[in-house]
């Protein structure tokens, strides 16, 4: 693997992104662009099979989109986190506290102080999370797992396991159930914070410095990044994604509930690894995360637009990704 | 069967790797006096007055599922239109595959096509998008069991609004009215569940002793009212049972360890009472066998594999008072034709209850399930 780089730049100076290690680290995966492929396959094979199910119905088509907007948003964050070779298992719990958080603060104070809550709940468990991981040097797994109790423990006490309803029209139609023109706010809001991710992760020196880290980390040290500060940094933006995916939940259903994002980690995980970012550090794309979540989104639906039964489902799921995985994650030999 | 099991195995390890999130509530639940429980049902207790009845969620009167009826001519009038249904659950487990069988029965017997059936895991915002895409094939009918009145709300508005007659199991989105958003809502004999579990619970321990009370705890009116039928009609019908210790159980999957300490405090006990079998009554058996007690009766709700071997052995398990799940689901798929043909339904449907023990295990299995109790059961009965 890559030992200290020999550039013989000035250590402290943020080396160029396009420097050398930096730029191994970034170097592009054509096992990325299967997944690419696995997606149009997909989609072929549920728009011939499903032809007279309605499968390809716009309406079915932007179900799809907005159902799978929250997974998208939490892959986004889990792109950073994966590709500084850390994971947060905590965002499917975030989602619930953040949503409970949100819809109270709402009920009893306003609009603004309500998303401001929902993102600083997020943000909040992510910094905590990152604390633990930098000051104490845990674990991420660990750290994350332990917290994943903790904020589902917390948002199950916020209102004793009762959901709260939503009557504000406006978050309703901001965060989730509104639509600008013909296109639903949820793409918008996906489209955005892909956009987003993109921007910072590949043209942004702290995107390349995720990378960097990810890749080799005691490299990454000497060519003088901050290394806790990205690890803590990543943490805080999954939470924080996380965070705004609770809002999302609360605007598309009109209410919060401690069992939102209860069966969303492992989804948000596999679309992220699908979409070409390892799971071990190092490699990455956010826009590859879109269309994982976005495969996720169409075998759930279009399974169940078959006639499947629920049982079934779970079996072809299961199958149709082992097959999607190894299409897109067979390790070259010798890697 | 086997396949069930391993894909529930894979399930239940997923739930467990997604850990903090899940809280489910299991909500199968049971029970009526009204339909009958048949004279296998009293093999071992003998019906007490009843102090209560079953009423639903927003208070409404009860009527049995045996009430519902359509006329030759509705049934060909249904048979013609060519008309579909979708299932919308909240998890997948032995009681849902029952209603769905006794639903997919009816319904092929009325010609209904079932074009899609899902489970939420008890998510909300999952159960939301599983309605929306089932309503893509925009079905006649609608079955389901929200997983929060609350939170579920806006997903059944857009169902209702592109047409679908929906049928409810147990519970009710917030803001439906009967008659206009939804057709009916059918559950069990909640409160003779209840009911029937403390006269079982009595005939087992000869109507006198010691007794434990372990309840759910949770807002949820159909675990709330059968653990209350309970606890009332061990108070009211048998006074020479005490109720000495009383434990709420808020995450199911840790009732043994609460059960343990109940035990190590009265080891004494004649009687449990748990608000379902799994997992916190299995919970609760296994804590009774960690301590070697074989004394203690134990009598829960809901057919269960590992309490029914345990009572088929003669073990602690007295008996499990059972919800006739196949006969909600065809209760439910026949409301739903009444939704179709716009003919009025009752607004409140209970489905009967039976109590099974040893005695009656293997026809209580076809009276609940409409299937042969699973062979582990029949092995241990011998």
């Amino acid at each position: 693997m890559s030992t200290a780089p020999s550039t013989g730049q000035a250590p402290r100076r943020e080396a160029d992104p396009r420097g050398s290690v930096l730029a191994r680290a970034r170097r592009v995966d054509p096992r990325q662009y299967v997944v690419y492929v696995a997606f149009l396959l997909i989609l072929a094979f549920f728009a011939i099979t499903l032809h007279d199910d309605g499968f390809l119905t716009s309406d079915n088509l932007l179900n799809i989109a907005r159902q799978t907007a929250p997974i998208t948003v939490m892959a986004v964050g889990m792109v950073f986190v994966l590709s500084a070779g850390e994971i947060d298992l905590s965002i499917g719990s975030i989602v619930a506290l953040a949503a409970l958080v949100t819809a109270i603060v709402l009920r009893d104070v306003g609009l603004v102080p309500a998303v401001a809550a929902g993102l600083g709940v997020g943000a909040a468990v992510g910094l905590v999370n990152g604390l633990f991981v930098t000051l104490l040097r845990l674990p991420s797994f660990l750290v994350t797992l332990a917290t994943m109790g903790l904020v589902a423990g917390l948002a199950r006490w916020t209102t004793d396991l009762e959901a709260v309803a939503v009557v504000d029209d406006t978050f309703a139609n901001v965060f989730g159930s509104g639509d600008v023109g013909p296109i639903p706010g949820l793409v918008i809001w996906t489209i955005a914070i892909v956009a987003l991710g993109h921007f910072v992760y590949r043209h942004r020196r702290f995107g390349a410095h995720v990378l960097a880290i990810g890749d080799n980390a005691d490299a990454a040290r000497v060519t003088g990044i901050d290394v806790n500060r990205v690890r803590l940094a990543v943490l805080v933006i999954s939470g924080t994604a996380a965070g705004l995916a609770g809002l999302l939940y609360v605007g598309r259903i009109q209410a919060a509930s401690y069992t939102l994002g209860a069966s969303d980690l492992l989804i948000v995980i596999a679309a992220v690894v699908i979409g070409g970012t390892r799971l071990f550090g190092g490699a990455g794309s956010v826009v590859g995360a879109l269309v994982g979540s976005l495969i996720m989104g169409m075998l759930t639906n279009g399974l169940i637009l078959m006639g499947l039964d629920s049982n079934q489902q779970m079996v072809a799921q299961g199958v149709l990704l082992l097959i999607a995985i190894s299409l897109t994650l067979r390790e070259p030999k010798g890697a | 069967m086997k396949a069930h099991r391993v894909i529930a195995m894979l399930a239940a390890l997923l739930a467990v790797v997604v850990l903090g999130a899940c809280g489910s509530d299991d909500s199968e639940s049971s029970g009526d006096t009204a339909g009958g429980s048949t004279a296998t049902a009293t093999a071992t207790a003998q019906p007490s007055p009843a102090v209560g009845e079953t009423v639903g969620p927003a208070g409404e009167k009860a009527t049995p599922t045996s009430e519902l009826e359509l006329t030759p001519e509705e049934i060909e009038k249904i048979k013609s239109g060519n008309h579909t249904a979708a299932l919308v659950w909240h998890q997948s487990s032995d009681f849902v595959n029952a209603v769905s069988r006794g639903a997919k029965d009816q319904f092929a017997e009325l010609g209904i096509d079932v074009v899609a059936e899902t489970q939420a895991n008890f998510d909300a915002g999952k159960q939301k998008s599983d309605i929306e895409t089932v309503m893509a094939k925009r079905p006649d009918a609608l079955l389901s069991l929200p997983v929060d009145p609350t939170a579920t709300a806006s997903a059944y508005r857009g169902a209702v609004e592109a047409g679908a007659n929906l049928v409810l199991l147990s519970n009710v989105p917030s803001g439906f009215v009967q008659g206009k958003d939804y057709v009916t809502v059918v559950t069990d004999d909640l409160f003779e569940m209840g009911h029937q579990a403390a006269d079982a619970l009595a005939a087992a321990i000869g109507g006198k002793g010691k007794v434990a009370y372990f309840f759910h705890d949770a807002e949820y009116y159909v675990t709330n009212q059968r653990d209350e039928a309970f606890k009332q009609t061990i108070e009211q019908n048998y006074p020479d049972i005490e109720i000495v210790a009383e434990q709420g159980i808020a995450d199911p999957a840790k009732a043994e360890e609460q059960a343990n300490a109940i035990l190590v405090k009265n080891p004494d006990l004649d009687g449990i009472y748990v608000t379902f079998s799994q997992p916190p009554a299995e919970g609760v058996l296994s804590a009774l066998r960690n301590a070697g007690n074989t004394k203690t009766k134990m009598v829960s709700l809901d057919l269960d594999e590992v309490l029914a071997i345990d009572m088929a052995k003669g073990g602690n398990t007295a008996a499990l008072i059972a919800d006739r799940a196949y006969e909600l689901g065809q209760a439910m798929a026949k409301s739903a034709a009444y939704g179709i043909l716009g003919k009025e339904a009752p607004e409140f449907l209970v489905a009967p209850v039976i109590t099974v023990t040893k005695d009656n295990l293997e026809a209580g299995y076809q009276e609940s399930l409409n299937e042969a109790p699973p062979k582990a059961v029949l092995d241990a009965l011998g």
